[in-house]
C-alpha cells in the first residue's frame, strides 16, 4: 500500500502541491486526473521519492525517505512522461537496464523477463531495433517494458509492488491504449498496485478502481469513477460544462467532448 | 590452399556474419563486446612490446631481455642498450599506455555522466584546469612550507594537477546542470570560458616565473611522452591505476543515467554518490596524466565514439574497452611521433590533434542532422 498524507511540494520556491492525501491499495488501479498544471505529475514524482516534499509518504508501511534507492527500486518502478536517451541503445539493452536491481538481475532471468516484458507491451520482435529509430508510441512502450521488468513480479517477498505511470498511454493508438490499460489491470489482479496519471477520462472510468481528481495542487474529489465523474465535478475541475453519461451495461460513466458548452 | 581450406573459409566467414546478424535481430551485443575486449587485450600486449622494441636507437629489446632471461653474462649486452630499454623505453611505454587509457576512459565517463557524446576532458576545460594546477605548483610551490613539499615529493605536480582538474570539473558541472539535466551548449561554452580563464591565469604565472621555472613549464607543456622516468611512473601511475580500477564499478549506474538522473534514481542508483565518484576519478586520471605528459587531446572523444559504433554504449564493456584502445592508440601515436622525424621526435599532442580534430569534425557533421545542431 502507498500512503501519502498531507503532502506538499514546492518547486524552486513555488508551492505546487498543497496538503494532498491519497491511498493506493494493492489490487487497484488508482488514477490521478485533472487539468494541465494541476500538480498530478508533481504528486507522482513526490510519491516516487524523486522530489523533496513535506508530509508523510509510506510504501508498504515504510517511510520512503528512510529507504535506500535500491530498496525503493525493488518495490516500485516509475514511467516518466518523456524520456530521451543520449546513446544508441537497442530496445533489448534499454529493457535490460530495468533489470539492474531486484531479483530479476540474475543472469538466467534477464533474457526471459526481457522477452516477456517486450511481448507484454506488444513489441515482440523489436529487441534488435535501435531505440532512437522507433516512433514516439513505440518508445513509450519500450520504456513501459523497462519499468515493468524492474518489478516483474507483482508481489515480492509477500509485499505488493507498485507501478507509477505518468501518462502511460498519451502517445499510443487506441489498440495499444487498451493493451497497456489491460496490462495495468492484470498487474493489479496479480496482487500489485498501479498509480497512473491520466488524461483520457473514458479510459480512466473503464479501468480505474479509484479516481483522484486534482485542481490547483489540491484534491477536489476522490472515489470510484462513477462517484467522482459528475457534471458538476467536470465543470468545477476542468472548467467546462459537460454531460456525463453511462454505458447501458454496468453504468461505467463516459463523457463526450460534443456535450461541452463553455 | 587445400580443398578443405577452400570449403572452410567461406563457412567461417558466414558464421561470423550470422553472429552479427543474430546481434542485429536480438539486440544483444554482448558477444561482440567480449570478442572486442579479447582483441584489444592482445593488441595492448603487442603495442607495449612494439613500443619497448622500437626507437631511434638500434638497441634491441629482444636481445636485452633475452640475455637477461638467459642468465648468461652476454658481453654483447652493453650497458647503453640496457639503459635504453629499461630506463627509457619501458617507463615510457607503460606510462604512455596508462595515460592513453586514463584519457579515453575519462572521456567515456564524462560522456556518460553528462549524457552527451561530445563531452571530453580536453574540450570542456578540465585539462586546462589541471594544467593551471600544475603550473601553479611549479611557480608557487617554492612558497609552500618545506615540510609539505618534502612529504609530497614527486607527487606534488600530479596532486596539484588533480586538484585543478577536480575544481574545474565541479565548477563545470554546477554551471551546466540544472534540475538533473545537463545543457550541452552551456557545458561547451562554460568549458571554453573556463579554459580561457585557466589559460590567462597560467599566462600570468608564466610571466611571473623565473628562468628555471620557465624551463620546467616549457618542457612540461610540450605534450610529450619523452622524458618519462620510473619516478614519474611511480608518481602518476598509482593515481591513474586507482581511477582505472574504480570506474568499472560505475558502469551500471552510468548505464542507468543514460535515461536521465531521475530514471536512474527510480532504478535504484545512488545518483549523487555516483556523480561524485565519477568526477573525482576523472579529475584524478586526467590530472595525473596532464601532470606528466602535458596536454594530449582528442583521445577521450575519439576512442569511446569508435567503440560505441562497434559494441554499443553499454558501459560495462565500453569503459574497459576504451581504456585498452586508448592505451593502444596513444602508444601507436607515440611510435609515429618517434619514427617520423627520427632521431628527433614530434610532440605527441600534435599527432593526436592532427588525427583527432578531423575525426571530431566528422562526428559533428554526421550527427548534425540527427541532433538538429
Amino acid at each position: 500500500m502507498i500512503t501519502a498524507s498531507n503532502l506538499s511540494v514546492s518547486l524552486s520556491g513555488k508551492p505546487i502541491v498543497h496538503g494532498v492525501s491519497l491511498v493506493a491499495k494493492p489490487g487497484e488501479v488508482t488514477a490521478i486526473v485533472g487539468p494541465n498544471g494541476s500538480g498530478k505529475t508533481t504528486t507522482l514524482k513526490a510519491i516516487a521519492g524523486e522530489l523533496a516534499s513535506k508530509g508523510d509518504i509510506s510504501l508498504n508501511g515504510h517511510d520512503i525517505r528512510t529507504l535506500e534507492p535500491w530498496q525503493l527500486a525493488t518495490k516500485r518502478a516509475v514511467l516518466p512522461q518523456a524520456a530521451t536517451i543520449a546513446f544508441p541503445f537497442t530496445v533489448r539493452e534499454i529493457v535490460r537496464l530495468g533489470l539492474t536491481v531486484g531479483p530479476n538481475r540474475h543472469a538466467e532471468r534477464i533474457d526471459a523477463v526481457t522477452a516477456e516484458a517486450l511481448a507484454a507491451v506488444d513489441l515482440a520482435g523489436f529487441a534488435g531495433r535501435l531505440y532512437q529509430e522507433l516512433s514516439g508510441g513505440e518508445q513509450q512502450r519500450v520504456q513501459l517494458a523497462r519499468v515493468l521488468s524492474q518489478i516483474w513480479e507483482p508481489v515480492l517477498d509477500g509485499e505488493p509492488c507498485f507501478l507509477l505511470l505518468d501518462e502511460p498511454v498519451s502517445a499510443l493508438d487506441i489498440r495499444h491504449q487498451l493493451t497497456i490499460m489491460q496490462l495495468a489491470r492484470r498487474y493489479c489482479e496479480g496482487g500489485g498496485g498501479v498509480i497512473a496519471v491520466m488524461h483520457d477520462l473514458n479510459l480512466t472510468a473503464m479501468f480505474a478502481d479509484h479516481m483522484v481528481m486534482m485542481k490547483d495542487g489540491r484534491i477536489e474529489r476522490s472515489g470510484a469513477p462513477a462517484e467522482v465523474m459528475t457534471d458538476d465535478a467536470m465543470e468545477a475541475v476542468f472548467g467546462c460544462r459537460m454531460r456525463i453519461n453511462g454505458v447501458p451495461s454496468g453504468g461505467v460513466p463516459f463523457v463526450l467532448p460534443h456535450t461541452a458548452s463553455a | 590452399m587445400s580443398l578443405n581450406d577452400a570449403v572452410r573459409a567461406p563457412s567461417a566467414r558466414g558464421s561470423f556474419l550470422m553472429r552479427a546478424g543474430t546481434a542485429r535481430a536480438t539486440g544483444d551485443r554482448t558477444a561482440i563486446a567480449r570478442l572486442t575486449l579479447v582483441v584489444l587485450i592482445v593488441l595492448s600486449i603487442v603495442a607495449l612490446a612494439l613500443s619497448i622494441a622500437t626507437g631511434a636507437s638500434d638497441a634491441s629489446a629482444v636481445g636485452v631481455i633475452g640475455a637477461l632471461l638467459g642468465g648468461a653474462e652476454d658481453t654483447a649486452l652493453s650497458l647503453r642498450d640496457r639503459i635504453i630499454v629499461f630506463d627509457i623505453r619501458m617507463p615510457r611505454a607503460l606510462l604512455g599506455f596508462l595515460i592513453g587509457a586514463a584519457l579515453a576512459m575519462s572521456g567515456a565517463v564524462m560522456q556518460g555522466l553528462f549524457r552527451n557524446p561530445l563531452a571530453d576532458p580536453g574540450l570542456v576545460g578540465i585539462s586546462s584546469g589541471s594544467a593551471l594546477g600544475a603550473v601553479l605548483m611549479i611557480v608557487l610551490g617554492g612558497a609552500l612550507p618545506a615540510g609539505l613539499m618534502l612529504t609530497l615529493g614527486p607527487y606534488a605536480l600530479p596532486v596539484a594537477a588533480f586538484v585543478g582538474g577536480l575544481l574545474t570539473t565541479l565548477m563545470l558541472y554546477r554551471i551546466a546542470t540544472r534540475g538533473g539535466q545537463t545543457s550541452v551548449a552551456t557545458m561547451l561554452l562554460a568549458g571554453i570560458a573556463i579554459a580561457a580563464l585557466a589559460g590567462a591565469v597560467t599566462g600570468i604565472l608564466i610571466y611571473m616565473a623565473d628562468d628555471k621555472q620557465l624551463r620546467d613549464i616549457t618542457f612540461w607543456g610540450l605534450g610529450s611522452l619523452s622524458g618519462m622516468t620510473w619516478t614519474k611512473l611511480f608518481a602518476a601511475g598509482p593515481i591513474i591505476l586507482a581511477a582505472l580500477l574504480v570506474v568499472p564499478f560505475l558502469s551500471r549506474g552510468l548505464n542507468a543515467i543514460t535515461l536521465g538522473e531521475a530514471a536512474a534514481f527510480h532504478m535504484g542508483v545512488k545518483v549523487q554518490r555516483l556523480k561524485y565518484i565519477a568526477i573525482v576519478a576523472v579529475a584524478g586520471a586526467v590530472g595525473a596524466s596532464v601532470a606528466v605528459s602535458g596536454g594530449i587531446g582528442f583521445v577521450g572523444i575519439v576512442v569511446p565514439h569508435l567503440l560505441r559504433i562497434v559494441i554499443g554504449p553499454d558501459h560495462r564493456y565500453l569503459l574497459p574497452a576504451s581504456a585498452l584502445l586508448g592505451g593502444v592508440l596513444l602508444l601507436g601515436a607515440d611510435m609515429l611521433a618517434r619514427i617520423i622525424v627520427a632521431p628527433a621526435e614530434l610532440p605527441i599532442g600534435i599527432i593526436t590533434a592532427l588525427a583527432g580534430a578531423p575525426f571530431f569534425l566528422w562526428v559533428l557533421l554526421r550527427d548534425r542532422t540527427r541532433n538538429g545542431w
